[in-house]
C-alpha cells in the first residue's frame, strides 16, 4: 500500500509514524507547503518515508493540512478513485467534504470526514456506546485541549461565531461561548467548563444516527480564552499540543427506560488524532469502511477500531457509579 | 439630554453585569461518586 499525508504538522506527523510502522504500508509519501518540515518528517520516519512530490502511484490520502485545504484536494484524489481521510475539523471542510458522498458511493470509495480525537475518535466512541441502547435519543460531545498550533488556532477561532446544534429534527444556530457546562473528563483533568463552540461533530453525528433528537459539541475553555475569543492570539501556542481528552455522553432508552452512559478517552491531542486518522487510512484501503462520505460514526465495527488504537496506546474509558 | 444620559448609564451598567455574569459563574456541580475505568479485555473483544 502506498498512501500520501498532506500537511506535517503535529496531526500529519504523527499519522505518518503511525504509517511507516504498519506492515501493510509499503510507502508513505508526505507533502507540505513548508519543505523543512517536511524534510524533517521525511528523514525522521525511516526508510517507508519519502517526499511526495508528483508521485501519482498512491492508493489512499490523508488530508492533514490547514483547514480550509482539504475540500479541493479531497475533490481531485477522489476523481481519480483514491480513498480520502481528512483530520479537518473546519465546519467548511466537512460540509464540503459531505457534499462529496454522491460521487464517493458512485466510485465506490470511503471519503472520512473529521478523523481526528475530536471530531473522529469521539464518533467512534458514539457507536461503540450506541450499540447498548435500543434507541439512542441524545449525543453530547465535549472535548479539551488542542492538538499543534493550526488546532490551538482552529480552537481559538471556534469560540466566536456560530456553533451548530441538532435539536428535534432541525439545525439550530447558537453563539458560541455560550452554553457554559461542567464536563467531567478522565483524570487527571477532571472537571472543565465546557461552551458551544463553532464545531462539526453534530454534522457528522446526526447522519450516523438516524433518528436521534439532539447532538450538541463543546469545547473546554477558561475565562480568558472567551474573554480573548474575538482578538488575535495573545501567546504562542504551544508546538506539540499538551494533554486533552474528549468525553461523549449517550442519552437514551434501554430496556424499557431510560439510561445515560458516558465514554471518554485521555491523550495528547495530536498523538490521538494522527493515530486515528491513520487506522481510518489503513481501514479504507482494506475495505472496512462504508462507501460514501461520513464521519467515523459510520465505521460498522467499533469495537476493533478501539483495540487496535488502544493497542497503540489510544485508550477509551467509561465512566462508572455516577449519579 | 437627562433621559439620554440615564439610558447610556443603564446600558453601561448593564453591559457590565453582562459581563461580569459571562466570565464568572459556575456551570454546574461535578458527579460526587463514581469514576473512570479504562477499557480493556473483554471490554474491546
Amino acid at each position: 500500500m502506498r498512501v500520501l499525508v498532506i500537511g506535517a504538522g503535529a496531526v500529519g506527523a504523527r499519522a505518518v509514524r503511525q504509517l511507516v510502522e504498519s506492515a501493510e504500508v509499503d510507502r508513505v509519501l508526505v507533502r507540505d507547503i513548508d519543505r523543512a518540515r517536511q524534510a524533517a518528517v521525511v528523514k525522521s520516519s525511516g526508510d517507508k518515508a519519502a517526499a511526495g512530490d508528483g508521485d501519482a502511484r498512491i492508493d489512499a490520502v490523508l488530508l492533514a493540512g490547514p483547514a480550509g485545504t482539504h475540500v479541493d484536494a479531497a475533490r481531485e484524489h477522489l476523481a481519480a478513485g483514491r480513498p480520502v481521510v481528512s483530520t479537518s475539523d473546519a465546519i467548511g471542510d466537512v460540509r464540503g467534504l459531505l457534499d462529496l458522498d454522491a460521487e464517493a458511493r458512485a466510485r465506490r470509495v470511503p471519503v472520512v470526514a473529521g478523523a481526528a480525537f475530536s471530531p473522529g475518535y469521539s464518533c467512534v466512541l458514539a457507536r461503540h456506546a450506541s450499540v447498548r441502547f435500543d434507541e439512542v435519543a441524545e449525543l453530547h460531545v465535549a472535548r479539551s485541549g488542542t492538538g499543534g498550533p493550526a488546532c490551538a488556532h482552529q480552537h481559538h477561532g471556534a469560540l466566536t461565531g456560530q456553533a451548530l446544534d441538532w435539536r428535534d429534527g432541525g439545525w439550530h444556530r447558537r453563539s458560541a461561548g455560550s452554553g457554559r457546562e461542567l464536563c467531567w473528563f478522565p483524570d487527571p483533568i477532571g472537571a472543565e467548563d465546557c461552551y458551544r463552540a463553532e464545531l462539526p461533530d453534530a454534522l457528522l453525528l446526526v447522519p450516523a444516527f438516524p433518528g436521534v433528537g439532539r447532538v450538541t459539541a463543546r469545547l473546554a475553555a477558561t475565562r480568558r480564552d472567551r474573554f480573548s475569543a474575538h482578538l488575535p492570539m495573545l501567546r504562542k501556542p504551544h508546538p506539540e499540543g499538551l494533554l486533552g481528552a474528549v468525553r461523549v455522553e449517550v442519552r437514551g432508552r434501554r430496556g424499557g427506560t431510560s439510561d445515560v452512559l458516558v465514554m471518554g478517552a485521555l491523550d495528547r491531542p495530536a498523538v490521538a488524532a494522527g493515530a486515528t486518522a491513520a487506522l481510518a487510512l489503513r481501514w479504507a484501503v482494506a475495505g472496512r469502511l462504508p462507501s460514501g462520505a461520513a464521519g467515523l460514526g459510520a465505521v460498522t465495527e467499533p469495537v476493533p477500531f478501539l483495540a487496535e488504537l488502544a493497542g497503540v496506546g489510544v485508550k477509551a474509558a467509561v465512566f462508572e457509579g455516577g449519579r | 439630554m437627562a433621559l439620554l444620559r440615564r439610558a447610556l448609564v443603564a446600558l453601561g451598567v448593564a453591559g457590565i453585569v453582562a459581563a461580569v455574569l459571562r466570565l464568572r459563574g459556575s456551570g454546574g456541580t461535578p458527579p460526587q461518586q463514581g469514576g473512570w475505568r479504562e477499557l480493556s479485555g473483554p471490554d474491546l473483544e
